[in-house]
């Protein structure tokens, strides 16, 4: 009760001040009924589910045993916004999902407060990119900030003990409760206004004479860089191995002059072939070649429009394709001109070149000749441009503020509109089309699938993606090789540090860096934690979708017990961006082992009641046995890798079969199965647990001592103590920690087996110390583009099972 | 005192205070239900905002109508289901009344069941409760 301090002060200026209207400003003192109505309102909020990004796995949390939010006024998730009171909007806002945020915001009913939660949500965070909304106070207003990235989930807690005292007391619900005039209800009204408290300019308004920060590393002028002076030695060259060799000489004599191949290239064989033959290429090597190429693992194309060293053609196609049958990867180079410029279609190779190539039309502009579907896949339908392009606007600070205006013009495509475009012809069997996603319990992650229903089966199916496009690959050509690392913890933000690893390998191998055997170890361990991290929280959603709704506490459980040995560490939880170019951050700190063996001597018994608790439950097996099926041939034919693969029956696993990272040294077992239904992708997984708990046990059993960073200074940042001694190791602390590294003129493609399958980086330095362009093959994309084979002809709460047990994430789907 | 069906029926007077309390609380509950009704008419305040009457549709524009045509098999499991619920009425009936009742009563509804079973057996073959997926090609 009592007067509301900021409100009384205000009456009083004005009054000072000579304002007629001062006394209507007085505040209204709390009666007894306002006391009442928000002493129910405080302590009974009932949050929407809204999940955007890695806050939302924090937020997760909170409902979970561990902290079980329920004690501090807040019930259960609300699925829909009818029946919530409190809009959580956790994570990045996007240009593309943002007709949604307004919508379910409008949709709640009054009173309604919103909490915006992680430096994204606040102010677009760390990705002020073209397709990041710049806070989502610039479409609703929002009542409490929670700041960091992600926040811990204390300070989710926190940020709504400070909502509920904001309702004490600055709400006067009584007034209209009771239809009177007069009052205060619940929530903010009002909205940034562009130009009065709203600007583009992130640091706020009334900073237009200043210029905006990083204008002079600008793509691409990167004016004043001294990177161009420093030497740095040149990349490594690549010994061909004898069936390298024989590949080469066969491509001879088949195409002649039309395939040349590289002498130099640094990770792969590559080979650079003209458009116009593309398609015979990539048949011959499918079909006919002696090393036969099973799999398209990745596309991309390069703008060559800004290099240091000009080029004669202005993109460059670059395919990867795999051999899973000689273990063997091979570029291909496609170089291509002019404006608008044309490539063949590979879908008749490959059927999943239909989605990379529809992302290099939407991304760069190349027009792919005799594609089914060439349109937009992850930018909105509306948008003008090619953002990957050198000549697009990269900084949403750049770009116009994105206003209500922009929410009507990039609304999503109709979903009968997108079954139509999908099939020439309309099916007989068209009854009713449901959207699942893009703010839906069961996706994991905001990713739209479309279905069509007969009944309950799905006849038809499509999916549409890019509500979680962070333009991940545009920031990496404004940030140093360095300041990259903490973007790529995001990309898949479950897998934390195990994303560093693939970049990190990558520019490895074109620096030709040696790491030492205890950052190697270190990098093993880390690793498999976030794959533990990942495959609990996989595992507890995954049966939670299917109705039980016990294990996601357990899982949790031993999913903190992980992050606090982590945390211990790195000093964080999700992302800790605690690996460097040639080894962490620091060394290991004391008492890591303590921890470390307590976990993984009682892991096992965890799983096994796990195993006791979830396996063995007839049910749960007979909703998911023969479900979702996909042949190990579609498997292969379409990219799936990681576990779902394995579920297929192939023992295809990059850490066995082209070890990196020191995994050579450790025993461990591959888990197959032969069915490659949601029951064998489920075991694979839950077995997986077991083994990565092996793998950490024999890191804590043979930890090497040693450095954690290697010796040669020329690309790492300096152990501190070192520059403390000699000055080479001082300069190049400075250096490198400033602008950076410089990185040898090159490409270098580098994968790993992370938690949900191949995580791919492919680097293209053009000897700078900012990447001249980075593109990420994720382990979901070609999973979500085979998902109408797996859905196709079951029934509706099979969907559900299905998505779960892929285990595929947006924010690596997207980028 | 034994609890016999003909008890139970000419147990109910109107004038005895059992009955004044049942209606009593009849009273009650309708009226509180009554008043949260009117209350809710009343002090609702209704505020057209944007969006707010489309339909949830996990925050797309929903396409087409909700009149959606139901496939036959909803419609067949529903009237299967009132026809076969029908019997609870006389099973529960006979069930509470089973200690003062005969063998013959026994033999009756044994035969009434058995009569109800086979005619599941016969929708059941028929393909009446046939539910979801076509078979597959």
């Amino acid at each position: 009760m009592g007067y509301d301090a900021e409100a009384l002060t205000k009456a009083v200026e004005a009054a000072v001040l000579g304002d007629a209207e001062a006394v209507r400003m007085l505040p209204e003192r709390a009666s007894l009924g306002d006391v009442l109505v928000n002493w129910c309102q405080m302590n009974s909020l009932w949050p929407l589910f809204f999940g955007l990004s890695c806050c939302f796995i924090e937020q997760a949390t909170v409902f979970t045993g561990v902290y079980d939010i329920a004690r501090f006024g807040a019930e259960v998730l609300r699925g829909s916004p009818r029946q919530a009171d409190l809009l959580v909007v956790s994570g990045t806002v996007f240009k593309k999902v943002a007709p949604m945020v307004t919508r379910i915001y409008e949709q709640m009913s009054r009173p309604k407060w919103v909490i915006s939660m992680g430096s994204c949500a606040n102010t677009g965070g760390m990705y002020d990119v073209y397709s990041v909304v710049q806070g989502v106070d610039q479409l609703i207003p929002v009542d409490v900030y929670i700041t960091g990235c992600p926040p811990r989930p204390e300070a989710l807690m926190y940020g709504l003990i400070t909502l509920q005292d904001m309702i004490k007391r600055k709400n006067r619900p009584l007034k209209p409760v009771l239809g009177l005039s007069g009052g205060q209800l619940g929530g903010r009204d009002d909205i940034l206004e562009v130009g009065v408290s709203k600007d583009r300019d992130t640091r706020g308004p009334g900073m237009q004479g200043i210029p905006v920060r990083g204008t002079s590393v600008t793509p691409p002028g990167f004016a004043g860089s001294r990177s161009e002076e420093m030497w740095t030695p040149p990349p490594p060259v690549l010994e061909f191995s004898a069936r390298q060799t024989v590949l080469r000489k066969a491509i001879e004599e088949r195409f002649g002059e039309l395939a040349t191949w590289r002498e130099d290239p640094v990770d792969m064989p590559t080979v650079t072939v003209s458009a116009d033959h593309v398609v015979d290429v990539l048949k011959w090597l499918k079909h006919e070649s002696p090393v036969k190429y099973e799999r398209f693992e990745d596309l991309t194309a390069v703008d060559e429009s800004t290099r240091k060293v000009p080029v004669e053609h202005d993109f460059t196609l670059v395919y990867t394709l795999t051999s899973l049958s000689a273990v063997e990867r091979l570029r291909l180079r496609v170089p291509l001109s002019g404006a608008e410029p044309e490539a063949p279609t590979a879908t008749s190779v490959w059927a999943c070149a239909n989605w990379y190539e529809r992302e290099v039309w939407d991304m760069f502009g190349i027009r792919f000749v005799g594609h089914p579907e060439l349109r937009r896949l992850i930018m909105p339908r509306t948008w003008p441009g090619h953002p990957l392009r050198k000549s697009e606007p990269h900084r949403a600070t750049e770009m116009a503020p994105y206003l209500e205006e922009d929410v009507l013009r990039m609304q999503p495509e109709d979903a009968g509109e997108l079954l139509r475009r999908l099939h020439a012809t309309s099916p007989t069997k068209r009854e009713f089309v449901l959207n699942i996603g893009p703010h839906h319990y069961s996706t994991h992650g905001v990713v739209r699938f479309v279905l069509e229903l007969h009944g309950e089966e799905i006849v038809d199916m499509a999916s549409d993606i890019g509500f979680h496009h962070r333009g991940a690959e545009k920031i990496a050509e404004h940030q140093s090789w360095h300041q990259y690392i903490p973007y790529t913890d995001r990309l898949d933000y479950l897998s934390g540090v195990a994303n560093n690893l693939t970049y990190l390998l990558a520019i490895e191998k074109l620096c030709d860096i040696t790491v030492p055997a205890r950052a190697q170890c270190v990098r093993v361990m880390l690793s498999e934690f976030f794959r533990l991290s990942n495959h609990l929280l996989w595992l507890g959603t995954m049966v939670q979708d299917l109705g039980m709704m016990t294990p996601v506490f357990h899982t949790f459980r031993e999913r903190e017990q992980v992050l606090d040995i982590i945390e211990t560490i790195t000093g964080a939880r999700l992302h800790p961006a605690w690996l460097r170019i040639g080894g962490l951050a620091m060394d290991l700190p004391e008492g890591w082992d303590t921890m470390v063996r307590d976990f993984v001597s009682g892991f096992p018994k965890r799983v096994r009641s796990y195993h006791r608790l979830i396996s063995g439950n007839p049910i749960l097996r007979a909703r998911i046995r023969g479900i979702g099926p996909i042949t190990l041939e579609d498997a292969i034919d379409h990219g799936l890798t990681g576990p779902n693969l394995r579920a297929c029956g192939k023992e295809w696993d990059l850490r066995k079969v082209t070890p990196y990272s020191g995994y050579e040294q450790y025993d461990f077992d591959i888990p197959t199965r032969e069915d490659g239904d949601c029951l064998a992708r489920y075991e694979v997984r839950f077995e997986e647990m077991l083994q990565s708990n092996r793998i950490i046990s024999q890191c804590l059993e043979g930890m090497p001592s040693g450095r954690h960073i290697s010796e040669d200074y020329r690309y790492c940042i300096p152990d501190k103590k070192d520059t403390l001694e000699d000055i080479e190791s001082l300069i190049h602390h400075f250096i490198n920690a400033t602008r950076g590294p410089k990185v040898p003129a090159g490409e270098a493609y580098a994968v790993t087996e992370s938690p949900r399958g191949e995580q791919g980086f492919y680097i293209v330095s053009d000897g700078g110390n900012m990447p001249y362009r980075l593109h990420m093959r994720s382990a979901g994309y070609p999973t979500v583009q085979a998902l109408p084979l797996m859905t196709i002809g079951h029934l509706l709460p099979d969907f559900i099972a299905i998505i779960g047990s892929t285990d595929y994430i947006a924010p690596d789907l997207d980028r | 005192m034994q609890a016999t069906p003909e008890m139970a029926i000419t147990g109910f007077s109107s004038w005895e205070p059992g009955a004044l309390s049942l209606g009593v609380f009849f009273f009650l509950a309708a009226g509180l239900v009554a008043t949260i009704l009117v209350l809710t008419v009343v002090i609702t305040r209704r505020k057209p905002e944007g969006q707010k009457a489309l339909p949830y549709e996990c925050g797309i524009i929903p396409t087409g109508t909700a009149r959606l045509r139901y496939p036959a098999p909803f419609w067949l499991v529903a009237v299967f289901f009132l026809l076969f619920d029908v019997e609870a009425v006389y099973v529960v009936s006979w069930a509470v009344s089973f200690t003062s009742l005969s063998w013959a009563s026994w033999a009756q509804i044994t035969f009434f069941i058995g009569v109800l079973l086979l005619g599941l057996f016969w929708v059941w073959r028929k393909g009446g409760l046939e539910w979801g997926m076509t078979p597959k090609r």
